[in-house]
């Protein structure tokens, strides 16, 4: 007998939680955020069960389509995902409306008040809605104001925005955004969105610091000598050179993704799982957090940008010979920081910061490096002991390897490095969902626990204000150096660790 | 004691003026206040035992409808003493007649429909209605009501607002004059929920009459003759009214813990080769262990083929798809300790065969202590691979379960529950004709 594909006793069980009836509207429907990851989050969602039958999603965008186009456009970009649940998807197309609404003519905003209000009668979503502010963060301030004029966001129980990231570009930027937004909706209606957050590997770090009694007491500088956080990809701009040129890999990973992974990692536990309770002891952290040398912060940061690679078979192109991609730009596409918390827990204890493109793993990790042990009673196979390490994979392999020493087999007391591996796929041997499918599932049902609040935005960016400051005022100070495609980002970065004695781990 | 949730007296009202009562206060209350928009639930809170223990004067009052572990203790102890069946549950009849049989008469207040978990009233019911029965000799129905604003820790807003009303007599003037009582002050577009917080063998009048209506059915198969419970179930399923069943519920630490030993994929192999299924409960009340049985065998698609009853087990035989056969017996376990909830069950053991030589079976035991794991070991097992795990049965009092179904149900019953009472159903018949 062939062995079961899914386990058949967990079909049913997981209880989730109900999302209320709700009409969710998407700014931006004709984009590419909301085919490549909302709408399949979405149908993800409704194979699941997870939706209920009082449901709508109105795409908005200028466009001039019809329900029916928009349809049409959703299916065909879906055509893989749908073909192996044509049924499924006929019913669940009968959610999709559209309506053409520019986000800054307040009188579109207006039209689409009312076509709302007869599709939540249609649909009978009783009113609650979920603004997805897919669009380009110009707009963000802009659209809240037209949803607030518009008296569509009045009800702080049925309405909410989810905004996408970049939240500011720098700071001052976030403040400001932060008080138009705050001005138009209480904070309770606001969902500033990390998709990483949504991954459930970043959310078994709680779990695994918080509900364990063996983590928690050496997760500290007296046991931890420094943190690794890393986040790679393979592949190199691609067509989102527009937007990646204003923003480089600082405002498109580091300021948020690396840096909420690092408030996960490093936050206080809080006295109960509750969302403000979790947001307030990551506020609290990334209020603590510094670059390692704020004075001279060229000292503490490398930036680095993909030059060709490849071979003769496959070459590879530079940045700068990307389309669309200034010839002479110096964003960066790599970016390797070094931090410190100011508090008892992690004082003196260093967390190094990358990220890339075109490098040649697509990973992200969280690798804590332990003391070495103060004497060292055996000797080694290799050269010297190797620290304990315990390295959480958000992606790809999903998992956790704890490596510790052990006596190498043999008549003599050599000890030699081992591991203990968990791995998501071999444990559950079941894909866990997009982080969007978690994320936009919270959002509906009102729990702001994994989306990222007024306070901590504005910690992260002021975190790195003196780079930010740095690169725009003394750019010179502060070069994007050159890497090979596929190499693991430019040698100064490995410069960063070696001048504390530590290197990048080679995953 | 569960926390009091109206901080003034309820007011007693004629039942024909509380409706209108109902309404004048929240116009006069503020006029952006119109209360919860949540649900309605109905309790039926008999406290039977409670009120006997009172009355004989073994407790003090006043009479809450809480099951406190003063009244678990003083009844067990009543249970032991008077040499009643170890069986016996706190709900049985012969407790209750025991106690009335030396009814004392004493007197004590009756605070019923005033005490709520949090955990149910931070869910801000919209009204919450009691029924509340009295062995009382007096035969006027009294009715009361109250509003309350339940306060939360982090709810920055004002307060949201409900009502109670509380109705107060004989079970069979509740029966009588209840549903129109009821009927007035239903509240439209809102869900209602009725909570059957009793067993099923009380007032069955009672209980039809309150059921008939579209409401969502909260209940405790634990309590309650069995053919009641099994039949209760059924015309509930026939009827396509949505029900929770509170023993279901309570089994959950026992799928999920059997459902995680085969999440890993090169453990879903031994399911296809079990053979053998051994469900030991504490006492005789097969319920639970049905609901257990018939969640396995749909999930691994094994059909029913025979079952009896023997002098000290219940066996049933299902064949699965490749016609194997699947042995599975229940046996009961006396623990010499009455039971809030008879019939839980305490141990499982799953046999996977693939060949003669015991090393290369499989025997999964899940236990409600070590020691069970340690008896379900014996005649063998150990010789086979052994996957073991304790599932404690650590209960939450039903109104903490009651407020999580509250909390999450989607109003329908589940698909998962349906099948299985439905397949329970067929086994309890092939069982007893």
């Amino acid at each position: 007998m062939q062995p079961s594909l899914s386990n058949p006793l967990r079909i049913g069980l997981r209880q989730e939680r109900v999302i209320p009836p709700q009409c969710l509207i998407i700014f931006g429907a004709s984009g590419d955020l909301t085919h490549r990851k909302l709408i399949p989050a979405l149908f993800d969602l409704y194979l699941q069960r997870r939706l209920p039958s009082e449901f709508a999603i109105v795409g908005c965008a200028r466009r001039p389509w019809s329900d029916n186009e928009f349809k049409e456009k959703i299916s065909s970009k879906l055509f893989e995902k749908i073909s192996d649940n044509k049924d499924e998807w006929r019913i669940f197309s009968n959610y999709l409306f559209y309506q053409p609404v520019d986000l800054q003519n307040l009188e579109q905003v207006k039209d689409l008040a009312s076509r709302l209000s007869q599709i939540d009668k249609k649909q009978a979503t009783h009113g609650n809605k979920t603004f997805y502010l897919s669009v380009s963060p110009n707009f963000y301030a802009g659209g809240c104001k037209a949803l607030k004029e518009s008296g569509l966001i009045e009800d702080p129980k049925k309405s909410r925005i989810v905004i996408e990231k970049p939240f500011g570009r720098d700071y001052s930027s976030a403040r400001r955004l932060n008080k138009i937004v705050q001005s138009c909706a209480d904070e309770s209606q606001i969902f500033r969105i990390d998709h990483y957050l949504g991954k459930e590997t970043v959310q078994n770090i709680l779990v695994l610091r918080f509900a364990n009694t063996i983590f928690e007491p050496i997760w500290n500088r007296n046991y931890i000598s420094n943190i690794q956080i890393t986040s790679s990809e393979t592949v190199g701009v691609e067509d989102r050179a527009g937007y990646y040129e204003s923003s480089g890999a600082l405002r498109d990973m580091l300021q948020n993704h690396l840096t909420q992974m690092l408030a996960v990692t490093a936050m206080e536990p809080p006295g109960k799982f509750d969302p403000e309770a979790i947001r307030n002891e990551k506020a609290k952290v990334l209020q603590a957090s510094k670059l390692a040398n704020e004075i001279k912060p060229w000292e503490c940061c490398v930036r680095g940008q993909y030059g060709k690679g490849g071979n003769i078979s496959s070459p590879l192109n530079g940045y700068r010979e990307e389309k669309g991609v200034n010839p002479n730009s110096t964003t960066e596409t790599y970016i390797a920081a070094k931090v410190f918390i100011d508090n008892w827990r992690w004082q003196g204890v260093p967390f190094y910061l990358r990220t890339g493109k075109r490098l040649p793993k697509r990973l992200g990790e969280i690798v804590l490096t332990f003391k070495d042990v103060p004497v060292h009673l055996f000797e080694s196979t290799i050269i010297d002991p190797s620290p304990n390490q315990l390295i959480l994979r958000i992606q790809p392999n999903e998992g956790a390897t704890f490596k510790f020493e052990v006596k190498s087999p043999g008549s003599g007391m050599r000890s030699r490095p081992v591991q203990m591996d968990f791995s998501y796929d071999e444990s559950f041997g079941e894909p866990s969902d997009e982080g969007y499918v978690r994320l936009l599932a919270d959002s509906m049902l009102g729990d702001p626990t994994l989306f990222t609040r007024s306070d901590e935005v504005e910690a992260a960016w002021k975190l790195y204000t003196p780079l930010i400051e740095l690169m725009e005022n003394s750019p010179w100070k502060l070069p994007t150096h050159k890497y090979e495609s596929k190499t693991w980002g430019p040698p100064e970065a490995d410069q960063l660790l070696a001048k504390d004695n530590i290197f990048w781990r080679r995953p | 004691m569960k926390p009091q949730l109206t901080l003034q007296t309820p007011l007693e009202l004629p039942p024909e003026e509380i409706s209108k009562y109902l309404k004048q206060l929240w116009i006069s209350e503020n006029e952006y206040n119109f209360g919860a928009n949540t649900f309605s639930l109905i309790v039926w809170q008999p406290a039977w035992l409670e009120q006997s223990l009172v009355k004989n004067e073994l407790i003090n009052g006043p009479i809450t409808g809480t099951l406190s572990p003063e009244i678990i203790e003083t009844a067990k102890k009543l249970i032991l003493e008077n040499r009643l069946p170890l069986s016996s549950s706190l709900y049985s009849n012969e407790l209750i007649d025991l106690l009335n049989k030396n009814n004392q008469d004493c007197d004590a207040e009756d605070l019923r429909g005033q005490f709520f978990e949090s955990s149910i009233s931070t869910l801000n019911p919209r009204r919450l209605i009691t029924l509340a029965p009295t062995n009382d000799k007096g035969t006027k129905l009294k009715t009361f009501v109250s509003a309350y604003c339940p306060l939360s820790d982090y709810s920055k807003n004002q307060p949201i607002c409900g009502d109670l009303v509380v109705i107060r007599g004989k079970s069979e003037l509740i029966a009588e004059k209840g549903p129109e009582i009821i009927e007035n002050l239903s509240i439209n577009d809102l869900p209602t929920w009725l909570w059957w917080n009793s067993s099923l063998d009380d007032s069955p009048n009672v209980f039809d009459n309150f059921s008939r209506n579209g409401r969502r059915l909260i209940i405790d198969t634990a309590n309650g003759n069995e053919e009641r419970c099994i039949n209760v179930l059924r015309k509930i399923i026939n009827s396509k009214k949505a029900v929770n069943d509170l023993n279901w519920i309570r089994l959950k630490s026992w799928r999920e813990s059997l459902a995680m030993i085969f999440d890993p994929p090169k453990k879903r192999e031994i399911l296809n080769h079990i053979s053998e299924v051994d469900v030991d409960i504490e006492g005789e009340h097969i319920i639970q262990a049905l609901f257990l049985i018939a969640w396995i065998s749909d999930k691994l698609n094994w059909q029913i083929t025979y079952a009896t009853k023997k002098s000290d087990f219940i066996e049933i035989e299902f064949s699965r798809e490749n016609g194997e056969k699947v042995i599975t017996n229940i046996n009961s376990i006396p623990l010499g300790n009455p039971s809030i909830y008879p019939g839980q069950v305490i141990g499982l053991r799953l046999i996977s065969k693939v060949s003669d030589d015991p090393k290369r079976n499989t025997c999964i035991i899940l236990g409600a202590e070590s020691a069970e794991c340690m008896r379900l070991e014996a005649g063998g097992m150990a010789d086979m691979q052994l996957i073991e795990a304790v599932v404690p049965n650590h209960y939450f009092s039903s109104d903490s379960d009651v407020s999580k179904l509250l909390a999450s149900s989607r109003g329908n019953t589940s698909p998962l529950f349906e099948n299985t009472i439905n397949i329970s159903s067929e086994i309890f018949d092939a069982i007893y004709g």
